[in-house]
């Protein structure tokens, strides 16, 4: 185990240069000079020429790539050419923010996911089955963007339940102050994170009960949960004990890659409800043409995904015995 | 099991419903905007949200009223002894609000570097024609230009910096301290930017205490924000619908006018099919620019005439570019030798279709909707039209400011002085003179344009040049932009909104 673990975390590394080729490659196709981007329209061609020497994009790629690679190894991800400031020191402040969207959107999902899943399963062919599925169907098709607008409509401008934008303490210390004695903060906390996290949850809800539903109807059939009826065992016992657990299998390896789909939805989510994350951040980046943020970014992205899907894998072996992780 | 579900979906449930007002800091000022600052140095700003907070936590030499008038700010008073010479008189005990004082040391050393190229600040184009900058003493600082140049004036509100601190290597992009009425106090990069008020402004502490600029790039979410309360003031760019319906909306106030830019469309006169100033005629009587402007712009921009904005002092109705007449333009194109001689439906001559590209780029719906308009407009005169829509860093840097354009919509932002929307981009050779558009009768009413500081003599110059650029269309101005501003009703200051959406109108100086 422990040693499947180093050898999963040592391909990083091989994976993470990839990423780092691969990006720098996409971005020397790419049309777009930052030096001219950051001057503006009212640039002289000689001031932009300039500021291409100045920042070093007048060397050749091999050059380039060797620096950035060099700067990697020393924990240097460049300067970002834009915002004045280390590309790390920018991703670490804005990574926490972008986590806690995701970790929040994902339990919602799941538990929605889950919920539905299971009634729908249980009560097959009824209304209740009926408008799950039509739920379902509609949060896999609905734009996220389109969403998010709505929901701040609803929930903001409307009702004026909840913020409409921004974020409120991070979780992690709201969750502290609440433990001891500030309930509050957790609140003004959970407020703000509300709408985003609903909004980027939808469509991976709707998945997941799916998934779940379809699942949970085959083993539902299985001789087990039969034999577990006829000894007289509680209905919710059997769902959840016999028929659950076997059905979660193939739902928690999407629920996993969803995981990577949150994230990669969180670009949009983040820009409509001005939550301060890399979603935000990577837009911009990529309209600017500022290189190395961009490359910080997808290589975080990577390392992220990567490592969830590490997890993804452990947990597997933990639920079902009979997966050796070698 | 089925406990943690249900305890942890009635958690989940509670968090979405239960309403819980969250009042707001009542003496705060939050104002949103589109983007965050790049830098706080206001040498090096390049966004409109750096320029705007740079404008509350420095000043300048100037300030440029609402009216786009030029009054003293840090100087008290300035003379030309002659046409390139301005020496500036600061006020005297001025400081920094970090209390270190202010001098003519610090305004030539905030001017020096601007003009430095190896300093690569953004605007450095419009600062060239100043040979040097010299403190004189402590409280008289003298410009000494290369030519006569009339628009330094209104660019002299730049903000002055420290320059014991920057020589020290004080990162000013990231913490600045400056001369004016506010100060920053924490920035969460792209989040928001909050300032507080700085008592050692030369005129005294702003009526607002705090000021947070918050952050939203989408236009729609940013108007819902301001809606549900969670904003006090928002600005241009908005979307149309939202202009709409927050300016029928009376718990708002708002502020709609002429903005400071233009949308327009470059003609790139080196192309071989569009040389003769005819052609650019014939295509310009193409361009619809009524149902533009109402319907794609619903009313927000004007119609333009010519290159002078109606804002401008230099304006004059009688300047007309040609008017939208489908049928003068296939006439025109006939005449020219155009005309559909195999009976296709398009226009041709030599064997040869009518073909053009019109480009824009994709970050503005608006454009793109203008240019899908323009191409179905051109389709019905017999114009093969290609739409081409990229973004921007492609569709400017690689593709317009090289000069492989044809037909290109854009804009000009900014354009406090004739001069910045004329001379760079129409002169010979001008530093942004994309379309290589060159006549020695328009270089030299620009240039005589900018040499003088007598206003009528400058006016005259300018309605003389427009009226030529207005026949031979190296540039067609489509519509001149508007500036809307609004903001909730309850705020305890005066709101003073100005076309360059600059944030001292909102914190209680109305001038």
């Amino acid at each position: 185990m422990f040693a499947y673990v180093v050898r999963r975390l040592l391909l990083l590394v091989p994976m993470a240069i990839g990423m780092v080729v691969v990006t720098f490659g996409l971005l020397l196709i790419i049309p777009g000079d930052p030096a001219a981007v950051l001057l503006g329209q009212d640039a002289t061609p000689e001031a932009i020429a300039n500021l291409r020497g100045a920042l070093g994009l007048d060397d050749p790629w091999y050059v380039r790539l060797w620096d950035y690679f060099a700067g990697l190894l020393q924990g240097d991800m460049g300067r970002s050419i834009f915002l004045n400031q280390a590309v790390s020191q920018i991703i670490m402040g804005r990574l926490g923010a972008t986590i806690e969207l995701a970790v929040v959107a994902l339990i919602i999902a799941t538990l929605i996911g889950l919920t539905l899943g299971i009634v729908a399963a249980m009560r097959q062919g009824s209304l209740v089955d009926t408008l799950t599925m039509l739920f379902a169907q509609l949060g896999v098709s609905m734009p996220v963007y389109w969403l998010g607008l709505l929901l701040m409509l609803l929930f903001a401008v409307q009702l004026g339940w909840l913020p409409a934008i921004g974020r409120g303490p991070p979780m992690i210390d709201a969750i502290g102050a609440a433990l001891t004695g500030r309930p509050g903060v957790l609140w003004d906390s959970l407020r703000h994170i509300a709408l985003p996290a609903l909004a980027l949850a939808a469509s991976s809800a709707a998945i997941i009960s799916r998934l779940v539903r379809a699942s949970m109807l085959e083993v539902l059939r299985e001789d087990f949960v039969r034999t577990a009826y006829a000894k007289g065992l509680r209905r919710g016992r059997v769902v959840v004990r016999h028929a659950l657990r076997n059905a979660l299998l193939p739902v928690l390896s999407v629920i996993g890659l969803r995981f990577g789909a949150l994230l990669g939805g969180a670009v949009i989510t983040e820009s409509i409800f001005a939550w301060p994350g890399l979603g935000q951040l990577t837009i911009a980046a990529i309209s600017q043409r500022d290189l190395p943020l961009i490359q910080g970014l997808v290589l975080t992205f990577a390392i992220i995904f990567a490592l969830v899907n590490l997890v993804v894998d452990l947990l597997y072996a933990a639920v079902d015995p009979r997966i050796r992780l070698r | 099991m089925n406990k943690f579900l249900i305890t942890a979906s009635a958690i989940a449930l509670m968090a979405f419903a239960a309403p819980l007002a969250v009042a707001q800091d009542a003496d705060t000022l939050v104002i949103g905007t589109d983007v965050d600052a790049g830098t706080l140095d206001p040498r090096l700003t390049r966004d409109t949200t750096a320029s705007r907070t740079a404008d509350l936590i420095y000043a300048g030499l100037v300030h440029i009223t609402p009216t786009l008038e030029v009054v003293p700010d840090l100087a008290e008073s300035w003379e030309n002894p002659d046409p390139t010479t301005f020496i500036f008189k600061l006020r005297p005990d001025l400081t920094f609000s970090d209390g270190s004082p202010l001098t003519a040391e610090d305004v030539a050393f905030t001017y020096s570097t601007i003009i430095d190229p190896d300093f690569n600040a953004p605007q450095r184009a419009l600062y060239t024609p100043i040979a040097s900058v010299e403190a004189v003493d402590p409280q008289t600082v003298k410009f000494t230009l290369s030519a006569p140049y009339a628009p330094l004036l209104t660019y002299m509100d730049i903000g002055i910096v420290p320059k014991a601190l920057v020589e020290g290597g004080h990162d000013l992009a990231l913490q600045p301290i400056g001369a004016g009425p506010m100060k920053l106090v924490s920035w969460n990069r792209g989040s928001e930017i909050v300032l507080e008020a700085n008592d050692t402004y030369w005129r005294g502490a702003p009526e607002i205490e705090n000021v947070t600029v918050r952050i939203i790039g989408d236009n729609s979410a940013r108007a819902q924000a301001f809606e549900a309360g969670d904003l006090d003031v928002i600005q241009s760019p908005l979307s149309p619908q939202d202009i709409e319906r927050l300016a029928n909306d009376d718990r708002f106030g708002n502020a709609i006018m002429a903005g400071l830019g233009v949308n327009y469309i470059n003609f790139n006169t080196k192309d071989p099919l569009l040389t003769d100033p005819k052609m650019r005629q014939a295509f310009s009587m193409l361009i619809d620019q009524e149902t533009i402007v109402n319907d794609i712009y619903k009313g927000v921009d004007q119609v333009a005439h010519s290159i002078i904005l109606p804002s401008s002092w230099a304006y004059s109705d009688a300047i007309s570019q040609p008017t939208f007449d489908l049928e003068g333009a296939v006439a025109l194109f006939n005449e020219l030798g155009w005309t559909d001689s195999n009976g296709d439906g398009f226009l041709d001559k030599d064997g040869q279709d009518l073909a053009v590209t019109l480009a824009t780029h994709s970050e503005d719906p608006n454009r793109v909707q203008t240019i899908e308009y323009m191409q179905a407009i051109f389709e019905m005169a017999g114009v093969k039209a290609t739409a081409q829509i990229t973004d921007w860093p492609s569709f400017s840097t690689n593709y317009v400011q090289q000069g492989q354009h044809q037909i290109a919509l854009l804009g000009w932002l900014n354009i406090v002085d004739p001069d910045r929307l004329m001379f760079a981009q129409l002169t010979t050779d001008g530093s942004t003179n994309w379309g290589g558009y060159s006549n020695p009768q328009v270089d030299a009413l620009l240039q005589e344009a900018r040499s003088t500081l007598d206003q009528p003599a400058r006016a005259e110059a300018y309605q003389q040049a427009a009226t030529i650029l207005a026949e031979e269309l190296p540039y067609f101005i489509v519509s001149a932009q508007g500036y809307q501003l609004f903001y909730a009703k309850d705020l305890p200051v005066e709101v003073q909104a100005t076309p360059r959406g600059n944030f001292r109108g909102l914190i209680g100086f109305t001038d």
